[in-house]
């Protein structure tokens, strides 16, 4: 039992991270574990016919034990990054748990079908013992041992993953997949990395259940199974490694193993089997219900610096008037993010240049046609009436929107044909018009989450652990802070962002664009709902920025603010560029306020 | 309040202090307004005022954090919809029309409440107001411009003859020549058929020209409250649109 | 061409009995917005619950009428209980579907622990065989035929020309217009399900009168058919469902009598990762609002 529970384990952490962490439904994972059993089985057996001839199975090549669970592993691996590549469409998520439902019971009726593969419906036996040297005797507590082990490490390997930046990032991805991409994430290569990393997982589960029972079949791994395995997640705590190892102890080894040692009904002796699914069917609806968190809530770490006074928080003096005003924006001038922002030669030529941009919806041309330059080192603002086309060009400049026709040119290079989280990492940087704030992170995760280039976050951080990119982090966090401090928000620091107030999720919002270190910030309509002293203080905010030199292009409805903030204003109506230049002349301009007052 | 609205003795529809929003965040803040019997009023402002937000508040499609929503001094504060249709409350939102429906059906779940014969009664009386649906009865709404659906859709909120009718932005996607009908021929007849109309509309100066009373919204509060010539021509109309001076107060 | 003839012959049976679980299924999803995996589960129980009746003495057809009547109930039930509470908390599009299975599972495994694991059988008489145009039906595959074609007229002209089918279609178009109308779409919701039901019901019983014998699984691996005729006629149309399950059901009974009756699951399966993948929307659907809800 304490093998099962070891082997249930590495594949309830393995689906945490994809689900819990992630945020990928795969249904599919138990064939994942399956494949893992099978693999280790055709590779350490030998070949059928000298195994007898009584089952037929491809491969049979008598490998070493443990290269054996090490190929099953990789190939595992393999395979989860092939079901990753059905969750990349995007489809509804319910559509993607369906997809992998069906392809679980695919797989079950493929491999239960075919004899050649694995030996069909019968499955494969005589899987050979990864202990077969030791005594019999004391070969089950070894085996614990091993297994143990193997969790051990497995659990340590985890934690580079679910915790640190890795997996903020994960969990930010997860929250919101457009948001992540808007601060530079690659989303795809990310999810990738997680199906692989998963597979890996269910691959040594199921390679080391299989060579401690010694057979493997179609029944042990139907989709229900799965279920067993999501059960024991979302009872645990969804997102949490230590709540996973508690339900994997209540769910899988005490409900469904449990239940054997009820007393035996002579006549039904399934009927306990069937009990502990029904049990478990029970607990999966209850806790969707009562507490979908789980025992053990996801922990997020606390990063703000205590003791805070609430007097920074909403009543703080709006920045620029404040003695501490210009300081802190230099402060985080100082630090890694916003670095950026200074353009090179100074000078004032247009850092982006939309071309004839086209884009149609159906039949609509949402944008048609608009042509305009944004200075480098100033705010240019971009305003129409409703159904303009506003949203749609800064999702254009972005690379949300695919355009049908036009240039964007950035900084001197073509980016209309780039991917938006490229674009993102050359300093295109944008703001949801409807906050989209990473929900279950903490507000100073938020802005960490958006800093480009994390060691923490490649492949090498992972590798080399926390010594690598601590420093950084530090960094980073003292960075968000001054951030935080100049928005008056650092007492907010390590609430969950999806507890802020509206006015502060817009906030953060543009505080989470800075800490990507945008070249070019794209803000839609930041104002827009803030209450009065908020929006003082992102006026000023913006003003401070454009002075240190960022470029900004804003998408705002409230004209005074546009007036005061932009030398150069460009008009939009019914997807076209009408009128450009400073608001003032604009206002009296007949065809402004046609746009305007006639709609 | 303008003492205009103050003669009415019991209004159709009217909103006391109503402040509502979604999540914890109030988008509309202490809005007042009545509409009586016959009154076309029209709400203004900028995008992102709060117009449409108002609406729903009424509606019991957001969520109120204070204040009320009367019709004909019944409180209906955040009664659902359905509830509404029956107290005689018509909404036509932009979203209007049942999509993959015929035009006959449309109207026949707009008189859903009605019994049989009262709604093929109905459905007559309700052609005679949109004559041009007639020859269109048989078609899928999904194959009609934009200026029919919406006639259709303001017809069959008329089947249950409701005495307030609520129309978010009617003319949202129309070309300037249909905007101008459709708040003419439609939108201020059905005031002068004696129903109790509350118009939020983009355009506002069209909309001012053919209410009777109009409310200005500004960052979710009225700042305006007049008859609708006066709104129109006064100074601050520009401002309100195009910004200035001074509106911001600390 | 014998043997196309005779696939075709028993793909249409088949297809009947997959396109009336499927237009269930997809009304059900069309007008309540919820992947309803418990379907299969409740597929499963009118099966047993027919084989219940069939052994204290009901006859057949009776049993096929009790059981979608049964089932009906536990839909209108499942809903009322377990999904429109979900909605109302606002619970996640996969959180709906983690309960839906966990509620089948539930469903499944007391079945088992009430009828024991094993295999059973109707033990119908195949019956005198009729040929016509080369196809050789059974009498009572002809009579799910039949069953099948009254079922979707019975729906269409619900549909269509009762108030409470025009209610049906207009709470899944717009459910905000629609309460603006009065209709009380909660209420249309639970009817959905009761229809959706039966459907359910009345397809469990035909599969195991058409399946030589049957256990547990029974209702999962059909559900996946189901799916595969509702997505192939764009989900949310039951029209598009009708003709999928046709599709489906000669497709994979042609292509399993020409290579081997095993791998009839695969090509069924394999045909809707292939659709899911390619065309989501279904091949009838150009753009329809309830295929548009599929994006994002």
């Amino acid at each position: 039992m304490l093998v099962y529970l070891g082997t249930d384990l590495l594949a309830a952490w393995g689906l945490n991270l994809e689900f819990g962490v992630a945020g990928v439904a795969n249904f599919a994972y138990i064939v994942l574990v399956a494949a893992g059993a099978y693999f280790y089985a055709v590779f350490t057996l030998g070949p059928p016919a000298a195994m007898g001839g009584f089952q037929q199975y491809i491969i049979g090549a008598r490998l070493p034990v443990a290269v054996a669970v090490a190929l099953a592993a990789l190939i595992c691996g393999g395979l989860g990054c092939l079901i990753g590549v059905t969750g990349l469409k995007r489809l509804r998520a319910d559509y993607q748990a369906m997809v992998m439902l069906v392809i679980s019971i695919l797989a079950t009726t493929i491999i239960g079908a075919d004899t050649g593969l694995f030996n069909g419906n019968a499955g494969l036996s005589l899987i050979p013992n990864p202990l077969a040297s030791v005594n019999p005797a004391h070969r089950g507590w070894y085996y614990v041992a091993v297994v143990g082990a193997v969790c051990a490490a497995g659990y340590l390997v985890l934690r580079r993953f679910t915790t640190g930046p890795f997996g903020r990032v994960l969990r930010a991805v997860r929250e919101d997949e457009d948001a992540a991409i808007a601060v530079g994430k690659n989303v795809v290569g990310l999810r990738l990395a997680v199906q692989a990393v998963g597979g890996v997982y269910a691959g040594l589960s199921g390679a080391l259940l299989a060579g401690f029972i010694g057979g493997w079949s179609p029944s042990a791994w139907e989709y229900v199974e799965t279920l067993a395995l999501l059960t024991a997640i979302i009872v645990g705590g969804l997102g949490n490694d230590a709540g996973v190892l508690l339900g994997v102890v209540i769910v899988p080894v005490l409900i469904l193993q449990g239940v054997q040692f009820l007393p035996q009904i002579k006549s039904a002796p399934q009927l306990a089997g069937d009990l502990g699914w029904i049990i478990l069917g029970l607990l999966t609806i209850a806790f969707v219900f009562a507490r979908p968190q789980g025992l053990i809530p996801e922990r997020r770490p606390r990063l703000g610096v205590p003791g805070v006074p609430a007097e920074a928080g909403a009543l703080a003096p709006a920045v620029g008037t404040g003695p501490a005003g210009p300081a802190p924006i230099t402060a985080v001038q100082a630090g890694a993010p916003l670095t950026r922002a200074v353009p090179g030669d100074g000078g004032r030529a247009p850092i982006l240049s939309v071309d004839g941009l086209v884009k149609r919806y159906g039949g609509v041309r949402a944008v048609d046609g608009a042509s305009f330059t944004a200075v480098a080192g100033g705010i240019t603002g971009l305003i129409g009436p409703n159904g303009a086309g506003k949203s749609t060009v800064l999702g254009l400049v972005s690379g949300f929107v695919r355009p049908d026709a036009g240039r964007i040119t950035f900084d001197g290079r073509d980016v209309a044909a780039l991917p938006a989280h490229r674009r993102a990492r050359f300093g295109i940087i944008r703001t949801f018009q409807l906050p989209r704030e990473f929900r279950a992170l903490t507000t100073i995760e938020n802005l960490l989450v958006a800093a480009p280039g994390q060691r923490g976050e490649s492949a090498a951080g992972m590798a080399a652990g926390r010594w690598l990119w601590r420093r950084d982090e530090d960094e980073l966090a003292e960075a968000a802070r001054g951030l935080l401090r100049l928005f008056g928000m650092a007492d907010t620091a390590d609430k969950r962002a999806g507890r802020l107030s509206g006015g502060q999720k817009r906030m953060l919002e543009v505080m989470r664009a800075l800490m990507a270190g945008p070249r070019l910030l794209l803000l839609d309509e930041p104002m827009a709902g803030l209450a009065p002293a908020l929006a003082e203080r992102l006026e000023a905010a913006c003003r401070q920025l454009a002075d240190a030199g960022m470029s900004i292009l804003l998408v705002e409805h409230e004209l005074g603010v546009v007036e005061r903030l932009c030398e150069t204003v460009v008009v939009m109506a019914q997807g076209k560029v009408i009128s450009t230049g400073p608001m003032a002349e604009l206002r009296t301009r007949k065809e402004v306020q046609d746009a305007y007052v006639v709609g | 309040m303008s003492s205009a609205d103050a003669a009415e003795p019991v209004p159709a529809l009217a909103t006391h202090q109503l402040t509502a929003g979604y999540g914890d965040v109030p988008v509309v803040r202490g809005v007042d307004l009545t509409v009586g019997e016959g009154q076309l009023v029209a709400v203004v402002g900028p995008n992102g005022a709060g117009k449409s937000t108002l609406l729903k508040a009424i509606l019991g499609l957001a969520r109120v954090m204070g204040g009320r929503g009367l019709a004909d001094g019944r409180d209906i504060t955040g009664r659902p919809l359905d509830q509404l249709a029956r107290l005689g409350i018509g909404y036509v939102p932009q979203v209007d029309v049942f999509d993959p429906l015929k035009v006959s059906e449309n109207l026949n779940m707009g008189g859903y409440l009605l019994g049989k014969a009262d709604r093929i009664a109905r459905m007559e009386e309700v052609l005679a107001i949109f004559p041009a649906l007639r020859s269109k009865l048989n078609r899928y709404v999904s194959t009609m411009s934009g200026g029919e659906r919406k006639m259709t859709a303001i017809a069959r909120a008329l089947m249950l003859s409701p005495r307030v009718l609520v129309l978010d932005e009617p003319t949202a996607g129309l070309s300037a020549v249909l905007t101008e009908s459709v708040l003419a021929d439609q939108v201020r007849a059905l005031a002068d058929r004696g129903h109790a109309v509350l118009l939020v509309e983009q355009k506002a100066q069209a909309a001012l020209r053919l209410a009777h009373t109009a409310s200005v919204l500004v960052r979710g509060q009225v700042v305006m409250s007049a008859p609708a010539a006066e709104v129109l021509a006064s100074r601050e109309m520009a401002e309100v649109f195009l910004g200035g001076r001074g509106r911001r107060q600390k | 061409m014998s043997v196309f003839i005779e696939a075709v012959g028993f793909g249409i049976a088949a297809g009947a009995v997959i396109a009336l679980g499927a237009v269930g299924f997809t009304v059900q999803f069309g007008i309540s917005n919820v992947l309803n995996i418990t379907y299969g589960a409740l597929m499963t129980l009118a099966a047993y619950l027919g084989y219940a009746l069939l052994s204290v003495g009901v006859a057949v057809w009776t049993a096929l009428a009790v059981a979608a009547a049964g089932i009906a109930l536990a839909s209108a039930g499942l809903n009322r209980l377990l999904i429109a509470p979900l909605r109302r908390r606002g619970t996640g599009f996969v959180g709906v579907v983690i309960v839906t299975v966990a509620a089948g599972i539930i469903i499944q495994y007391c079945i088992v622990a009430i009828a024991g694991p094993d295999t059973v059988s109707y033990g119908q008489q195949a019956g005198s065989t009729v040929r016509a145009a080369g196809l050789v039906l059974t009498t009572s595959q002809l009579i799910i035929i039949g069953l099948t074609v009254a079922a979707m007229l019975a729906l269409h002209l619900l549909l269509t020309r009762t108030q409470l089918g025009r209610a049906m279609r207009a709470t899944s178009a717009n459910p905000v217009v629609a309460r603006s109308c009065g209709i009380r779409t909660e209420r249309i919701i639970d009817v959905t399900w009761l229809i959706s039901g039966a459907l359910c019901g009345a397809a469990g019983v035909a599969l195991a009168i058409t399946t030589v014998t049957f256990d547990f699984t029974l209702g999962p691996i059909f559900l996946i058919y189901m799916i595969a005729a509702a997505v192939l006629g764009g989900i949310g149309q039951p029209y598009g469902a009708m003709l999928g399950g046709l599709v489906v059901g000669v497709g994979t009974q042609v292509a399993a009598a020409y290579t081997s009756p095993a791998y009839q699951d695969v090509y069924a399966f394999g045909l809707l990762i292939l659709m899911l993948l390619i065309r989501p929307r279904g091949l009838l659907a150009a753009g329809t609002a309830s295929a548009r809800r599929l994006a994002g």
